[in-house]
């Protein structure tokens, strides 16, 4: 579904992706780990175009990327979450979800210039209720609590009715039972729902429940590749991630 | 035309253009400064400029007190004034909502304030010159004729371009200046104030402004209107790219030339859409401006 | 209140249900406008002309600045197009009322999107930089382009025709005045609730976020563009058919201010409130007129005040205000 080749992009002096090769299969949960700078988060405005590669190839659904702008990846059939939430802060919960399915409501005139375009509110408010925010759809996203907001954001992504979902960082800054929530969706969303999924994660607990596979990045360069056993057990990663452990302390 | 006439305007418009553009380049200085620590166009630096002019008309119209007092005086009420703003009205706009256009309204908003008192006090009536310094007693370069006002013009605002040059390059308040541009939050860990940072970048602008306004005031005819100077310190920063300090002097002389120029070879009517033709050129050609880096993708 | 309800009772900015308790009013609104003429003298009805075309003026100003976020200081100058675009059609063309207005926003809206391709190659501070030197540059062209414009002694318009009948006076022009004007509310009204107003609202909170739900955010704000500078030459035109002569003195940067005054004060993002800032603050500059160092501190400070504590404007206040009243 994704193939990275050689993946290089230089930022003035700066190597922060370096020579990254990756496949993400169909209907798979890939994450992709590493300490911070590792280039992961890189890697993904690489594939969501928000970055030009210095060199390197990347094939989307089989297609090759590199003359498309970002806003040609939703109606392919990817979608992409961000970091540090990039919702539609002012505008309320549901017109967010809303403008996320602005792909599917380019119909007809009506469908235009409906307030709530027939083909997609039903689609629109199953969603709501998926992610547990039905009740809240006229609130301000902004005055939601971090958790809902991150829970929006997927949503919001999904109103694309994506193939391939890009989920950066998902469950930073949530608490135990809300990444439990998030856990059971995306697996939901794979297994019922035939979606892709490349994730970004600092969250080892949920990397290791729901991946099937994982690639590990330090420096800008993959250092290991595996399911999430045998990742684990890579001498290259445990010395990586108590490398960091210990700068820190 | 011949080219020896040629020769002679080209001269003429090039030394002329030195002489404004010299005030643009401070002004664009002033805008640019503001502009990197703030992230604020400030849209009413041209009323500032103006209502340092006029202070300093105000005092010796009214008190006739003597240049040495009157021109700290004014400068240092442009300072307060400009202190005033940022600290008292910006920062409460910023905690009100803090979106960039309501940033910029509240300038807008200070522009016309500012317009509307100095027209009220009726000093602006009837429009007045400002008393030099400098003999305007004519002085030769090549064949350009320029003025020994001019010439003190230009050597004042060198000498204010370098002193900011050296302050923004040698000095911890220049170095605190220089890190809340980059950024903020960094800054605010490293134990920069903020605040006062804020607060030093508004009246060092205001300083610079109020510099430029006094040493153009004896050449103009001052009108409240006169703050419209701005638009072409707004070109001159946009063309030396708007965030670079030695981009505005840049365009401040390449602005003030090109009018000269235009003035001279097409017509003095024309002069007005100088910025606006400089402007649309360098968003054509090239949109970061001459000196200005790379626009920067937002982080993700 | 626990924190669940507390962000319930959060109202984002659109909301449906408070339409439906404004319908009553508002057409018991419509039709004492309708009747304006019958009850009063001209200079009553003269200044609802003006009032309407400011409604005009501030509803395309607020498509461009609070739906879509992008900083435009050019609207005079596209006010000014519409006059001159709607005066020579009629004048040289011979063209009838609707042809002229069609002509004025037309215009306009073409020159709206060159600007604004050009002008959005940069962030928005460039934008309203860019967007001020056009607004400057346009009226220098109004004051020197004698042959066309009548440079700075104006330009006398012949009165309009409509279905073969002259328009006269401030009157006669009023009907067509209000229709047009309130045809460009329901308009308005339409665009926002619809795609294009949604992703206007998209790009103006986050343009990385509307990229990656596929819109296309360069041409969303062309449009933008483009549709504000509709509506700028159409109220040009409404001017023009109840003027007798253009002076293009007023058509520089003082009026673009007096628009984004009145949008700002009725509450950036909404539609009511273009409404209610163009009415309250029409009259308000229309008291003042003849005190002009006064109007311009009345306009800095209540910009400033509204900045410092009313920053979203008095739409907000007020739809809380009914709200409030329904409940009891």
């Amino acid at each position: 579904m994704i193939e990275v080749e050689n993946l290089t992009l230089r930022f003035g002096g700066l190597v922060a992706v370096n020579d990254l090769s990756l496949v993400v299969r169909p209907r798979t949960i890939h994450a992709l780990i590493g300490p911070n700078g590792a280039g992961k988060s890189t890697t993904f405005n690489c594939i969501s175009r928000l970055y030009r590669p210095t060199s390197g190839r990347i094939r989307v659904l089989g297609r090759d990327v590199s003359g498309l702008r970002p806003q040609d990846l939703a109606p392919l059939g990817v979608a992409r979450t961000f970091q540090n939430l990039e919702l539609f802060g002012g505008l309320s919960v549901l017109e967010n979800v809303l403008i996320g399915a602005h792909v599917h409501c380019g119909g007809g005139l009506r469908e235009r210039l409906a307030a709530r375009p027939p083909a997609v509110i039903g689609h629109v408010e199953h969603l709501l209720e998926r992610v547990g925010l039905a009740e809240f759809r006229h609130a301000q996203a902004s005055a939601l609590d971090f958790g809902r907001q991150k829970m929006l954001e997927l949503a919001r992504a999904l109103a694309i009715r994506p193939r391939i979902l890009l989920l950066d960082e998902p469950a930073a800054g949530l608490r135990n039972r809300e990444i439990g929530a998030l856990d059971r969706l995306l697996n939901e969303l794979v297994e019922r729902d035939g979606l892709t999924v490349l994730l970004v994660e600092h969250v080892m607990q949920l990397v290791m429940a729901i991946s099937h596979r994982v690639t590990v990045m330090n420096f800008g360069a993959r250092i290991a590749e595996g399911t999430p056993a045998e990742v684990r057990r890579d001498p290259l990663v445990v010395e990586a991630y108590l490398g960091q452990e210990a700068a820190h302390a | 035309m011949d080219s020896e006439v040629l020769f002679l305007f080209l001269q003429q418009g090039i030394a002329s253009g030195i002489v404004s553009g010299s005030v643009y380049a401070l002004l664009a200085l002033a805008i640019v400064m503001i502009f990197k620590t703030s992230e604020v166009p400030n849209f009413a630096q041209g009323e500032v400029f103006m209502v340092a002019a006029y202070a300093a008309l105000f005092l010796i119209v009214f008190y006739g007190l003597p240049m040495w007092v009157v021109i700290p005086a004014a400068l240092l009420f442009t300072v307060a004034g400009m202190m005033l703003f940022e600290a008292g009205i910006l920062r409460r706009v910023k905690k009100a909502l803090g979106e960039p256009v309501n940033l910029v309204i509240a300038t807008l908003g200070l522009s016309f304030l500012l317009r509307g008192l100095v027209r009220q006090t009726g000093l602006g009536d009837t429009p007045r010159s400002f008393p030099s310094l400098v003999s305007t007693d004519p002085v030769q370069i090549g064949q350009a004729m320029l003025t020994r006002l001019d010439l003190a013009i230009v050597g004042t605002a060198v000498a204010v371009m370098a002193a900011v040059f050296l302050l923004f390059n040698f000095t911890r308040a220049g170095r605190a200046m220089r890190a809340l541009g980059m950024n903020p939050k960094a800054a605010a860990l490293v134990g920069i104030d903020i605040r006062r940072t804020h607060a030093f970048v508004w009246g060092l602008s205001g300083l610079v402004s109020a510099i430029s306004a006094l040493l153009i005031a004896p050449k103009i005819l001052m009108t409240p209107e006169m703050g419209h100077v701005a638009i072409l310190a707004f070109a001159a920063a946009i063309v030396g790219g708007f965030n670079s300090l030695p981009g505005a002097v840049l365009g401040g002389f390449i602005i003030g030339i090109a009018e000269n120029l235009v003035g001279l070879f097409v017509s003095a009517s024309a002069i007005v859409v100088t910025p606006f033709l400089a402007i649309m050129a360098v968003l054509v050609l090239r949109p970061q401006g001459l000196l200005g880096g790379r626009p920067q993708m937002r982080k993700v | 209140m626990p924190p669940q309800q507390a962000v319930a009772a959060l109202p984002a900015r659109a909301s449906s249900n408070l339409r439906l308790g404004l319908l009553v009013p508002a057409v018991a609104a419509v039709v004492a406008l309708a009747l304006l003429p019958v009850f009063t003298s001209g200079y009553v009805v003269y200044v609802a002309n003006v009032l309407l075309v400011y409604v005009v003026l501030s509803l395309g100003l607020n498509l461009v600045i609070g739906e879509a976020g992008q900083f435009s200081l050019s609207h005079a100058a596209f006010y000014g197009i519409g006059i001159y675009a709607a005066a020579l059609g009629n004048k040289l063309l011979g063209l009838p009322l609707v042809g002229c207005l069609l002509l004025a926003g037309v215009v306009a809206a073409l020159l709206g999107g060159v600007i604004g391709t050009i002008a959005l190659r940069m962030r928005d501070i460039y934008l309203a930089l860019t967007t001020f030197a056009f607004g400057e540059a346009m009226q220098w062209l109004f004051l020197n382009w004698e042959p066309v414009t009548g440079g700075p002694n104006g330009l006398r318009i012949p009165p309009s025709s409509l279905f073969g009948v002259e328009i006269l006076n401030d009157k006669q022009a009023y009907p067509v005045v209000l229709g047009v004007a309130l045809l460009m509310l329901g308009a308005t009204v339409v665009i926002s609730r619809s795609r294009l107003g949604r992703a206007f609202r998209a790009v103006r909170e986050s343009d990385v976020a509307a990229m990656a739900m596929g819109i296309p955010v360069r041409r969303v704000k062309i449009m933008a563009f483009l549709l504000s500078a509709f509506y700028a030459g159409v109220a040009g035109g409404l001017f023009a058919t109840f003027s007798t002569y253009i002076h293009p003195e007023s058509l520089g940067f003082q009026t673009t201010m007096t628009v984004l005054t009145m949008v700002v004060v009725g509450g950036l993002g909404s539609t009511g409130g273009a409404l209610l800032g163009a009415v309250v603050f029409g009259l308000i500059s229309e008291l003042l007129r003849q005190a002009p160092a006064v109007q311009e501190m009345t306009y800095g400070l209540i910009l400033i005040l509204f900045m410092m504590f009313v920053p979203r404007g008095l739409a907000p206040a007020v739809s809380r205000w009914v709200r409030g009243r329904g409940h009891v």
